[in-house]
């Protein structure tokens, strides 16, 4: 029956965006709106002693100026896990790159001008950029409070508490008996890994539009989070959240970047002290410093018999959190749960921290840690297999969990017959012993594989839809999924579509208001068409079922159909319209997850997202330059609701990867990010896209329920870092530890081997 | 800070126009404010990014980085020129029919960029696709939809399969 889930349909932003025509925030202007600009700190931690914006405040267009001592607000801090972020650095600053100061100014030369004439004085302290540096027994603090919360999990998962610290979270996982399990062991080995921090880069950066008149605040605003935004801003300025009003234009990326608040605090407070409309838009360089991807350092310790078996893992995983909590809490919970790996091992202990530290706070990023955590198991996965001299391939098919097994007691069972993806792979690149045998030759190629499985869609995610037909006959969806780039809104309408037997163009997306939109958590965690697309399927049986009993009522009988976006009766087809007489048809729908005590984190897995990679790459002895020649990934989504789009999904991803694996890292000296541009900071090009890339997307039969369609937005990232980095111990014998893998580290160890 | 400004005439996606710019005005502000043409994006701001890419007398430049009196006398097309009425150009149609695009910031430079490689050559092989237009940075695709887009584009135009 189905009429487009699976097939192609054109983007319903398709036309508007090959002809320049798609709105996004910065395109905005609004009568009488003024600029703001944001001025930063060059310390990485310091004490403020004084904030002086007179001489700013006096020029001419500069209509506010906003500083610790000129704060109009109920309540300063906001933060998705602890509120420890201020809108404006109160008595410290606690990285290189935090607010201290901002103008709003007629244009937006004024406000750059009106920066320039801010005076501040600072009494420095030391700070910690690392996280060695930062879980040193002396280390300074980067908060002298710390705002306790604990967390709630379920079986097997606690949170640890810190005194005098800069961990701000621990999470710790336990099953089984790890000591016990070790004893069992005949070999236990131990390896250590470490993922730098990255920039999520989205081409349009944060950036908000904020008119507050007196009595309600209106935000345009580039962000995933509508309803975050609209309850954060509420809350800084203690009024209700219905007071706060969150539009969405369409969005230049997201990646993560746009998950909590960016540019909103500052606009908003700006036009709250103006009674102006407030522009606040941050440069590429603003972007770097207002967040990134946590850095990474992971420590596994696995126990095998000698016949393969894994028995026993020890893993401890430490997130830089940077100067503030933002989501990083949640990113450590993940990798904790993540870090037994696809991989059926009965005594397990995990530990992950996330740790303050004077550097851009981390948050969000694709793959929310899956990418850290992947790279780490994936490579210690095949270490463990070159040292049992046991063919990678085999000692992961081994191991791998089965199909409708438990990843966790209680806990959705994995929904994917990854062992026989991990077959499938193997024998499309034509794996063969001769691939990890070390090479002679100065021009060294060789193939390396990955196979990742990753809990999808998030924790405890709340979806709500509803759909209308209007008594002119259209369809139109309203739900919060925000169009970031993924294409969600014309695959929620496909959804729709098939619900009614109609082409998907009969659906109209509305915009995303929160004044009118259902709540939803946030667009995260590949949650669009998994988590809302269960609320729309609901919402759209529901109107459907309405109408068709508006119709039988109106045609005197229950012998409908539906057929081509009309209802088919006695062999006549009628418009919508025709049968509703001026009726207005609501339909509702939502999805949430209940909690589940004895699931580890609490709530179930929506569903397992899987990414298996292989990588062919050629290595140059006399420059340590690595080419990825080729690459090749399986990943499975359920079901395809738009093939095009699903694809791109994935090689979107692996692109990210490859920026992940080979050419990107934010990198501090003195305390400062000194690559916060594009100059600095190499994001992958054309020049980095494989000879060949070919992404295989599966569609696994289903297992639960009888909605199919997963998550693919994180899926493609996964195995790529660790496919590389296994490819290049095959043909070199090198073990690339730390991510990026930079080629004078690839030439350095090559040559150190041969001395 | 009282700036000096010039008188400059252009040709604007096929008419001609006149104005007046400052001489620090720069011509992706120009462009974007004082023409409303906001299809031109503004990102790295450094002329790496090329999500600003317009072409001027045949060649596509970054006007995150040039001034807008540099349009005196030149010829500017933007992505608003490139449609003629609701026909798109056989590079926007490729564009969609491949998915060359997800969150549309870069599409514009994108497809202009190619425009100028296309006027050039027309029927050019994957690798010189990927060698001209890796002056562009998109973060969403990954790249080959964007030249399979192209070469499609290729295709329709001359009739000859890329």
């Amino acid at each position: 029956m189905s009429t487009t889930i699976g097939k192609h349909v054109e983007r319903f932003d398709a036309r508007e965006k090959v002809t320049g025509k798609s709105v996004y925030t910065g395109d905005i202007k609004l009568p009488g709106m003024l600029h703001g600009k944001v001025l930063r700190s060059y310390l990485p931690h310091a004490r403020i002693r004084r904030v002086d914006v007179e001489d700013a405040v006096a020029m001419p267009g500069v209509v506010a100026a906003l500083t610790r001592d000129r704060l109009p607000i109920a309540s300063p801090y906001y933060g998705s896990f602890v509120k420890d972020q201020p809108v404006v650095a109160l008595d410290k600053v606690h990285y290189a790159g935090e607010i201290v100061a901002a103008v709003a100014a007629e244009d937006e030369a004024i406000a750059e001008e009106a920066l320039k004439r801010i005076s501040i004085e600072y009494e420095e302290l030391p700070a910690v950029i690392t996280i060695e540096d930062a879980l040193n027994k002396d280390a300074p603090l980067v908060h002298e409070r710390l705002e306790k919360k604990p967390a709630v999990f379920g079986r097997g998962m606690k949170s640890i508490e810190h005194d005098g610290s800069n961990i701000y979270f621990h999470v710790q996982y336990e099953r089984g008996d790890v000591e016990d399990g070790f004893r069992s062991a005949d070999f236990i080995f131990e390896d250590s890994f470490f993922s730098a921090a990255n920039q999520q880069y989205p081409l349009e950066s944060q950036i908000a539009i904020v008119d507050f008149n007196g009595e309600d605040f209106t935000i345009w605003s580039a962000t995933q989070s509508p309803f975050r935004i609209r309850d954060e801003i509420a809350g800084l300025f203690k009024v209700d959240s219905k007071r706060v009003r969150v539009v969405i234009p369409y969005l230049g990326g997201g990646f993560g970047a746009k998950s909590v608040i960016g540019a909103e605090a500052v606009a908003a407070t700006l036009s709250y002290m103006s009674k102006r409309p407030v522009r606040v838009a941050f440069s590429a360089d603003e972007m770097f410093k207002t967040i990134c991807q946590p850095a990474a350092k992971m420590i596994i310790k696995t126990g095998v018999k000698r016949d393969g078996t894994i028995v026993a893992r020890r893993s401890e995983i430490y997130l830089n959190s940077g100067a503030y909590s933002n989501s990083v809490s949640s990113i450590a919970t993940k990798s904790c749960y993540r870090a037994h790996g696809p991989y059926r091992i009965p005594n397990v202990t995990t530990d992950a921290y996330a740790i303050y530290s004077n550097t851009v706070p981390a948050g969000a990023f694709r793959g929310f840690g899956g990418h850290q955590t992947a790279f780490a198991i994936e490579s210690h996965t095949d270490m463990l297999a070159h040292r049992l001299r046991v063919d990678p391939v085999e000692f992961r098919l081994k191991n791998l969990l089965e199909k409708g097994e438990e990843y966790a007691a209680e806990d959705t069972p994995i929904d994917c017959d990854v062992k026989d993806l991990l077959r499938q792979l193997s024998r499309a690149i034509g794996w063969t012993p001769e691939d990890r045998k070390p090479q002679q030759t100065t021009t060294k190629r060789t193939k390396g594989v990955a196979c990742v499985v990753k809990d999808g869609g998030g924790t405890k995610k709340e979806a709500n839809a509803i759909v209308k037909v209007q008594a002119d006959g259209r369809i139109v969806l309203i739900c919060g999924t925000v169009e970031i780039g993924q294409g969600s809104s014309t695959a929620l309408s496909q959804v729709v579509a098939e619900q009614f037997s109609c082409p998907a163009e009969m659906v109209e997306f509305a915009t995303i208001d929160t004044a009118y939109t259902p709540y939803d958590t946030a667009t995260n965690a590949t949650s669009g068409v998994f988590t809302m697309g269960r609320a729309v399927l609901q919402a759209a049986q529901d109107a459907r079922d309405r109408m068709l009993s508006i119709a039988a009522m109106a045609l005197d009988t229950s012998e409908l159909s539906l057929e081509n976006g009309k209802i088919v009766c006695r062999g006549k087809a009628f418009n919508f319209q025709e049968v509703l007489h001026g009726t207005e048809i609501v339909g509702t729908g939502e999805c949430k997850f209940d909690r589940n005590e004895q699931i580890p984190i609490g709530y179930p897995t929506p569903f397992w997202e899987i990414g298996l990679g292989a990588a062919e790459i050629e290595i140059d002895e006399m420059t340590g330059d690595i080419r990825i020649l080729k690459f090749r990934s399986i990943t499975d989504v359920g079901r395809i609701i738009n093939p095009l789009h699903c694809r791109g999904q994935e090689e979107g991803g692996i692109l990210f990867g490859i920026g992940q694996t080979l050419l990107e890292e934010l990198v501090y000296e003195d305390g400062r990010l000194i690559n916060p541009n594009l100059t600095d900071y190499r994001l992958p090009r054309f020049r980095d896209l494989p000879d060949s890339l070919v992404s295989v997307i599966h569609e696994e039969e289903e297992i639960v329920g009888s909605y199919q369609p997963k998550g693919s937005g994180e899926s493609g990232i996964l195995a790529v870092s660790a496919a590389v980095c296994n490819a290049i111990y095959n043909c070199t014998g090198i073990r690339m530890l730390d991510l990026p893998v930079k080629r004078e580290n690839v030439w350095k160890a090559m040559h150190s081997i041969r001395e | 800070m009282d700036a000096v400004v010039i008188p400059i005439h252009f040709r604007l996606n096929g008419e001609n126009r006149q104005a007046e710019v400052r001489t620090h005005e720069l011509l992706i502000d120009f462009i974007r404010d004082r023409l409303d043409l906001t299809g031109t994006k503004r990102s790295c701001d450094i002329e790496i990014c090329g999500a600003c890419t317009v072409i001027l007398d045949g060649k596509a430049v970054s006007s995150c980085s040039i001034f807008a009196y540099e349009l005196d006398g030149k010829e500017l097309t933007t992505i608003e020129g490139l449609a003629q009425g609701d026909k798109l150009h056989p590079l926007q149609e490729a564009f969609i029919e491949r998915g060359g695009f997800q969150c549309g910031f870069c599409t514009s430079g994108m497809i202009l960029l190619a425009k100028t490689l296309l006027d050039q050559k027309p029927n050019p092989t994957r690798k010189e696709i990927q060698h001209y237009m890796d002056a562009n940075i998109c973060r969403c695709t990954g790249y080959q939809m964007i030249l399979e887009s192209i070469m499609l584009a290729a295709e329709k135009m001359t009739g000859k399969p890329a």
